[in-house]
């Protein structure tokens, strides 16, 4: 199925990035049908704000660094040691139950130097794997223009940072009964039975279409017209495999704000018309009341992670996920004045997924919570010679995970990690 | 200076030096190898690594304004004033480029961090920065050397839009009128362009941007830059506050309606009293920049203008109605607005009263409405940056954490620092130009009882930051009560205010903000790239001085825009273009997919009547914004957009085909020259009444103007005979149209020949073309 995807995917020349051309255009939409992408599928999930890691995958039980756990309450599972929360969550998922069913998949990096500690540049930076630039695309557009670009909803976002690099577009559908109102673009009120055309008028406009398009792109025309041409005409051949999505779309919308962004997703995925999705929740910007918001959030996060597994599981996808949950900076080791703690430039990352050995913690952060160099070949700290782990380690070594390292897209926004600095056998 | 520098003492260095002649400086070959290096200054030492890192520390107000090697930002000077300011920077650069410390180039030293340098490495020794740089230092002490390299850009390159093809004047009216005014051209505007050619368009654009269509236009392409529809909760309590307008702005709750008998119908007409209310009271910034377009006002009003605008509806809610009422037109009208000055606010106790030494509100264009201080509020611990931010990025055009500096241990220092923002270089250098502009926001501090928006700190405002002013002027203590007015004036007195308004205007045609200079200096597309932005730099700084001349109206940054070579680019020569070609023009032209308002507009203009359905939630699935939340428009379809685009050009042929032909001649507008009953390869004669049918449309629809037996018009035709000969030869088929789309027509429109389908498979074909999709 995978083969036939991105054999069809050279046939029809839609990647958005390499125009279409001449013939090749009207080929595809003389009929032939989008394979569905089969995975696999990439979940980044964002607590937008900046999560406290010390209530989650990477504990302090000392120096004040929290006001609701000790040293001796950390919790453990396998190699994994988190802070308890069963006593404290508002809601949500606690920690205890987290692990308890997903410890053994789950990856931890602990001790990511985020090098700047604003909202804006730090999300960029936790997203691109590039601090300094707004023209690198997300990890999660990147797969997507890489393993899916003719996918009609390649790269769905629900919210942070989602540039795309003009690789792919980026596709934003907020709501659960949007998906059902595009399934079925060419009949009057989405009803099949009512289609407008009949079934020889549509493919006489698609041809007619398709042979403008090759006219077109063999026209001198400007960079930027060729580029949206050629995405134009994509999008609307692509999106007739929308049709796929409408048996995945539940018939109650869930009430959690993470579970209704993971069903569209999720739907997407199982009609393979969908590569990657960023999730998001936000109001982690805990400067007030810092322990109250994140025993509210983060048992919140956690539910929805848990939720998109589980339904993963119910819709057979599950072992094709890939799900990075992350945020854009920590919060300091110490609270403010309004019991609030501030931005730390020093955090965690998760990830749990086919390919990725579990129940390990790799990287630390030292009692004052400030990160420990690393040794990127032997995944162990090295006070002495070790490096700071930045975004970009990350993002070298996901994008040598998802096999899209040597693509030309990637190659187009390179990351300059030398190779001594690499992470070696971080996926286990 | 450190008695450890040596100095060599270059003659060069003393005596005068050939004058750059500003930013795009030619080589002299008089001057010879000096000339080189000034060259060499102007064209990559400078633009790539002075403005770009030294500026940042060294300069006035800056983290080094202290040190001997203090520089000028370019772009704080006046366009005249340029070139000496590029020369005393060189000079500064100069001076330095002879020294040297432990037997290194000082200046390179200092790059790498070495020597102590406050801003630590700010160049890596093997970057392209760092090369340039001591290129530089060598062209200066051995002047008479051959360049290693020359720049990047060089001054005999062709014009910049060589080879590139201009719309005709025509096509040029079409994009205006439905860009600004949402409608098509009139005959006789186009009788005027095809007599007078493109020099009549600077009057008919003078009619176009009367219109109210474009003002709407103007409201909402404002809205995308400042968001400030986005204001949480319901405006009538985030907008006005419990504590100065306790009284009033809730007055549509006792508002009588009791003329009204039927109860549903009277809340209704209360909950329309209450939403239009809500929304009058956010559209109040937009109006602002309404009334000051409108009426040919000086820009500078954005942030200089001492009123507000209200209509009869806020106006309750501010408790001024009975003093304004006579003022507007229809007091019942929600959304008619005038200029008004608020008097001082005063509150439920006196510590909630407004100083002010003129009695009155010490308005400052948008930057003191109630509804921008709410969209951008702040926290106890934000202090007010959040509005430093945005007032750069609306204003001046700079976005401080667009390329946040990265620090080697952020962490470290923020624990090593008692106060990071103003001890730590790493911090400083951002810290002292945001925090005296959120200090001048100090009194509009109150973020908690139901979002007030003015009140003072208790404790005083803080003192570990960097005092109130603007980039190196404290704010005088007597100017406090109106500091907002001070930075006001001081905004619409700096040159980067004119660009920006330049920049908002080609936002607006073009859906996309001015390029940003490229950063990678080892991008192989470096230099292409550099010289897009260049031409675009020039393009806006010709526009800004001309915008400037006409004391800052707005109209003449858009009409310069429309009629530059930018906005007229409508393809290539030939397809010979270099990658470093393609390169230099990737941003050129507008090809702007319509947002969904703009789309609603076209449809109701080319068919005479809004498809009505790009809204809410589908207006969001096509790329719309809520100014909240999402807050960019997609630029590019995803396939849920195409979906949308299928279903939209289904959907709007289906009523507008049959329902066209149902009027009689000479009301249709898509197909006044034909009838149904005109078949294809019956004879010459009705194949050219096709033909000539579908010129019109495509006309009409896309805005194209071809010739009858041109291969767009064959390709149209050869959809049209085919679908009539694919229903003919199928037999059979209903001789009327689908039940749905024959509805609401004028008069019965038989199809026994199945035309009417075809035609109408014709409009859904050109409604799915980028002709129309596209701007």
């Amino acid at each position: 199925m995978r083969r036939d995807f991105f054999k069809w995917c050279a046939f029809a020349g839609l990647g958005l990035a390499a125009p279409v051309r001449g013939q090749r255009a009207g080929r595809a939409a003389d009929g032939l049908d989008l394979p569905a992408y089969d995975g696999p599928y990439y979940v980044v999930i964002n607590a937008s704000g900046g999560w406290d890691t010390t209530y989650l995958m990477d504990p302090k039980g000392v120096g004040g660094i929290n006001r609701l756990y000790r040293e001796g309450d950390i919790v453990t599972h396998g190699n994994h040691r988190f802070a308890p929360t069963a006593k404290s969550q508002q809601g949500g998922l606690s920690n205890e139950d987290f692990y308890a069913e997903f410890g053994g998949e789950l990856l931890v990096f602990n001790g990511l130097d985020y090098a700047v500690n604003n909202h804006s540049p730090c999300s960029r930076y936790m997203a691109t794997g590039k601090l300094d630039s707004l023209a690198y695309p997300t990890f999660a557009a990147l797969v997507a223009a890489c393993q899916g670009p003719s996918c009609p909803l390649s790269f769905l976002t629900f919210g942070n940072y989602s540039a795309t690099g003009n690789l792919v577009a980026m596709s934003r559908v907020p709501y659960l009964p949007s998906l059902k109102r595009i399934a079925n673009a060419d009949a009057i009120s989405g009803n099949q039975r009512a289609p407008y055309h009949d079934d020889f008028a549509l493919a006489r406009i698609e041809g007619a279409l398709s042979e403008h398009r090759g006219a077109r792109a063999s026209q001198p025309l400007l960079p930027r017209q060729e580029r949206a041409e050629s995405m134009l005409y994509a999008a609307q051949v692509n999106s007739k495999a929308l049709a796929r999505v409408t048996p995945h779309i539940p018939q109650d919308i869930p009430k959690q704000r993470l579970a209704r962004q993971a069903e569209i997703a999720l739907a997407s995925f199982k009609a393979g018309v969908c590569v990657s999705a960023n999730l998001s929740i936000g109001q982690f910007d805990s400067h007030a009341n810092n322990d109250a918001d994140q025993m509210k959030l983060i048992p919140e996060l956690l539910e929805g992670i848990a939720y998109v597994l589980h339904r993963a599981e119910d819709l057979r996808i599950r072992d094709k996920l890939v799900v990075i949950a992350q945020s854009e900076m920590g919060r300091t080791p110490t609270y403010n004045q309004g019991d609030g703690k501030d931005h730390w430039s020093i955090g965690s990352i998760m990830f749990l997924g086919p390919g990725i050995k579990g129940d390990r913690v790799i990287g630390a952060t030292d009692e004052g919570q400030f990160a420990i160099p690393f040794d990127p070949h032997q995944l162990a700290c090295d006070q002495d010679a070790g490096i700071r782990v930045r975004p970009e380690h990350l993002h070298e070594a996901l994008r040598q995970f998802a096999g899209i390292a040597d693509h030309p897209h990637s190659r187009q926004f390179p990351l300059g990690i030398k190779p001594e600095e690499q992470l070696r056998g971080l996926w286990g | 200076m450190n008695a450890r520098y040596v100095i060599c003492t270059l003659s060069a260095v003393m005596v005068g030096v050939a004058v750059a002649r500003g930013v795009h400086a030619e080589p002299c070959p008089a001057a010879g190898g000096r000339a080189a290096a000034d060259v060499w200054f102007a064209e990559e030492v400078w633009p790539k690594v002075a403005s770009l890192e030294c500026l940042k520390c060294h300069k006035q107000g800056g983290d080094a304004e202290d040190t001997q090697f203090v520089l000028t930002d370019l772009s704080r000077a006046r366009p005249s004033e340029r070139g000496k300011r590029l020369q005393s920077n060189r000079d500064a650069f100069l001076k330095l480029a002879p020294l040297r410390a432990n037997d290194q180039p000082l200046l390179l030293s200092k790059a790498v961090g070495e020597l102590d340098h406050g801003g630590n490495q700010v160049l890596k020794p093997d970057s392209a920065g760092y090369r340039i740089l001591a290129e530089f230092v060598r062209r200066v002490n051995v002047p008479s050397s051959t360049p290693a390299r020359p720049p990047a850009v060089t001054a005999d390159a062709a014009p910049f839009f060589d080879g590139v093809l201009m719309l005709d004047d025509r096509r040029l009216l079409r994009r205006a009128t439905l860009s600004l005014a949402g409608r098509l051209p009139t005959e006789s505007e186009l009788d005027v362009v095809a007599a007078q050619g493109l020099k009549a368009m600077p009057e008919l654009l003078d009619g176009i941007l009367r219109e109210e269509a474009f003002y709407e236009r103007l409201r909402e392409g404002f809205n995308d830059i400042f968001l400030t529809l986005g204001v949480d909760g319901n405006p009538d309590r985030s907008v006005l506050s419990y504590e100065h307008f306790e009284k009033t702005r809730g007055w549509y709750q006792r508002h009588d309606l009791s003329h009204i008998e039927d109860e549903k119908a009277r809340r209704q007409a209360g909950y329309k009293l209450a939403n239009e209310y809500r929304k009058a009271l956010l559209d109040e910034p937009m109006r602002l920049i309404d009334h000051i377009v409108r009426h040919d006002r000086p820009f500078t009003e954005i942030v200089t203008a001492d009123y507000i605008m209200v209509s009869p509806y806020t106006a309750r809610g501010y408790g001024i109605f009975d003093e304004v009422k006579d003022r507007f037109k229809d007091p019942d009208d929600p959304f008619e607005y005038v200029p008004v000055r608020l008097k001082a606010l005063v509150g439920r106790n006196r510590s909630e009263d407004q100083e002010s030494a003129t009695g009155f509100y010490p308005h400052a264009g948008l930057l003191s409405t109630f509804q921008y201080l709410s969209r951008y509020p702040t926290t106890e611990t934000n202090r007010n940056r959040l509005r430093a931010r945005m007032y750069y990025q609306h204003f001046l055009g700079v976005d401080v954490l667009e390329l946040a500096a990265r620090v080697a241990d952020a962490a470290a220092v923020t624990a090593k620092f008692e106060v990071p923002t103003m001890q730590a270089s790493e911090c400083v250098v951002c810290h002292k130009t945001v925090d005296p502009v959120a200090g001048l926001f100090q009194d509009y501090w109150r973020f908690d009882n139901n979002f007030a928006i003015y009140g003072r700190r208790k404790e005083g405002w803080f003192s570990d930051m960097f005092s109130a002013g603007f980039e190196g002027d404290d704010l005088p203590t007597d100017q406090r009560w109106r500091a907002l007015q001070w930075l006001g004036e001081r905004t619409a007195d700096d040159p980067r205010f004119a660009a920006t308004m330049v920049g908002h205007a080609y936002y607006l045609l073009k859906g996309r903000h001015p390029l940003l200079p490229p950063a990678d200096l080892d991008d192989p597309r470096y230099a292409a790239k550099l010289r897009a932005y260049r031409e675009q730099q020039r393009q806006i700084e010709v526009i800004a001085s001309h915008f400037v001349d006409a004391d800052f109206n707005f109209k003449v940054a858009l009409k310069e825009w429309v009629l530059s070579d930018d906005y007229r680019a409508r393809r290539l020569e030939t397809e010979s273009g270099t990658p470093e070609r393609m390169a230099a023009l990737d941003d050129i032209g507008v090809v702007r997919m319509l947002s969904p308002e703009q789309l609603e507009r076209k449809i109701a203009a080319v068919f005479g009547q809004p498809w009505g359905r790009l809204t809410g939630q589908t207006a969001m699935l096509y790329g719309g914004i809520d100014s909240k939340q999402v807050t960019e428009r997609a630029t590019d379809p995803s396939g849920a957009m195409g979906a949308v685009q299928r279903t939209l050009a289904n959907d709007v042929a289906c009523r507008n085909v049959a329902l066209d032909f149902s009027r009689p001649k000479d009301r249709r507008i898509l197909f006044p020259g034909i009838e149904p009953n005109v078949l294809p390869a019956v004879s010459a004669e009705s194949d050219a009444r096709i033909r000539d049918a579908i010129v019109h449309l495509h006309q009409r629809v896309l805005g194209r103007y071809d010739n009858a037996n041109s291969p767009e018009v064959d390709r149209t035709f050869a959809l049209f005979a085919g679908v009539v000969a694919d229903a003919e030869s199928r037999q059979g088929f209903d001789p009327r149209e689908a039940w749905s789309c024959r509805q609401g027509l004028e008069s019965p429109v038989p199809d026994p020949h199945y035309t009417v389908r075809a035609w109408r498979a014709v409009v859904t074909y050109l409604l799915r073309r980028p002709e129309f999709l596209y701007e």
